[in-house]
């Protein structure tokens, strides 16, 4: 009985991982649900190019992570010229508003980082990755995670870390 | 590394031995550096659990069906409670899933003999559409009633635009279309992978391609048989 997870047991299990780190890079419940979609949409018509043994939730996580920069670029050519987003509108989640409100408010602090402090901030911080694991994923030096986090975690303490 | 990186890389254990002991040393003898590293403690425990408060959300139902399309063992997170409530009767295969089962199961009794007189599809504008053969099978054959040909029809849906979409398999390809203007554009195709064709895998877990594609398109349950009967006789409108 040691055979090894099928692709989709690894994938269902990842949902809730994948979902975590959707909210903390998007400005809204309802983008990190598309965001996530995208993903698991890539992974499975691109399974081929993943390699059973290795570390799938790695691969998933930059596969998310590159769908969230294209479309991160594209939406900051087009925001020029929109209002800024609704407060997060659509709430993900089925606990108590209190949750709600305290998610809405941690997503709106994350959303005020630039992209590369949110990303290593998210990874690390929020996902529990390692430095070198963080820098594989983004493939950075180690260094520039390193410092990427400092400013990105005192930004945010700023913003958040007042109580 | 700058002195703060260093004071934060302890802090999130990633300093080892000599240079792990001094730091902590020097945080447990200033009271300033002590009070930095509880605030910042605290704020990762907050961000952990308001973050965490997303994985108890129900998955949406698009990523329910992308992901149980590609699953032939699927786990319903969504719907984990309510099932225990249920009889299995689908074995944890939700139920179109079920259908395309049988449907091509049934199918299978059929001989394949590939179609014959020009390319199954054309293009047009850019746009590929089901030509000879394979617009003949999208017209006329259902999915539960075999014919025998080389075409075979799987599940037969509505998009979220109300257009009627058929998924498809031959000896070579599989692919999905959908019904405008009085024809089928083809949405995807990909070829057919070893194997298929000839067990149960097809049916259940479907080319990853196409489910990945069925998933994404589908607004709804798929037809049954008297449904499919009845778009038929209603011209696939």
């Amino acid at each position: 009985m040691d055979q090894q997870p099928s692709f989709e047991d690894e994938l269902v299990e990842l949902l809730p991982r994948l979902r975590r780190f959707a909210h903390s890079l998007s400005r809204s419940p309802a983008d990190a649900d598309d965001l996530t979609q995208a993903t698991v949409e890539r992974a499975i018509r691109s399974r081929d190019q993943w390699t059973q043994g290795t570390r799938l939730d790695s691969w998933m996580y930059r596969i998310m992570r590159n769908l969230w920069i294209d479309a991160a670029r594209s939406r900051s050519r087009r925001e020029k010229f929109e209002a800024p987003p609704e407060e997060a509108d659509r709430i993900g989640t089925d606990g108590t508003a209190q949750a709600a409100a305290e998610l809405a408010q941690v997503m709106a602090a994350m959303q005020r980082l630039p992209d590369e402090q949110r990303e290593v901030v998210s990874l690390i911080l929020i996902e529990g990755f390692g430095y070198r694991e963080a820098a594989e994923l983004l493939e950075l030096p180690i260094g520039t995670v390193s410092s990427r986090l400092v400013r990105g975690r005192t930004a945010l303490f700023e913003l958040v870390g007042e109580r | 590394m700058s002195a703060d990186e260093k004071f934060f890389a302890w802090l999130d254990g990633e300093l080892e031995g000599a240079e792990a002991a001094e730091m902590a040393a020097r945080v447990e003898a200033d009271p300033a550096l002590s009070m930095l590293a509880d605030q910042h403690r605290a704020m990762q425990s907050r961000l952990r659990s308001a973050f965490d408060a997303t994985s108890a959300a129900p998955l949406s139902e698009r990523l329910r069906k992308t992901v149980s399309a590609a699953s032939s063992n699927l786990i319903d997170l969504g719907e984990r409670r309510e099932r225990r409530l249920r009889p299995k009767q689908f074995g944890g295969l939700p139920q179109w899933a079920m259908i395309a089962a049988t449907l091509v199961l049934g199918i299978f009794a059929g001989t394949m003999v590939p179609g014959r007189g020009g390319s199954p599809v054309e293009i047009q504008d850019g746009q590929m559409y089901a030509a000879s053969g394979l617009g003949r099978a999208l017209d006329t054959q259902l999915a539960s009633s075999p014919s025998g040909d080389a075409i075979r029809i799987g599940l037969t849906f509505r998009d979220s635009g109300g257009a009627i979409c058929r998924s498809f398999s031959g000896p070579a390809a599989t692919g999905l279309a959908c019904r405008g203007d009085g024809r089928w554009a083809v949405r995807g195709l990909f070829p057919a992978t070893e194997g298929q064709g000839s067990d149960y895998r097809m049916a259940a877990g479907m080319d990853p391609n196409l489910a990945a594609l069925v998933g994404s398109t589908m607004a709804g349950e798929p037809m049954d048989a008297a449904q499919e009967q009845a778009a038929r006789k209603n011209g696939w409108r």
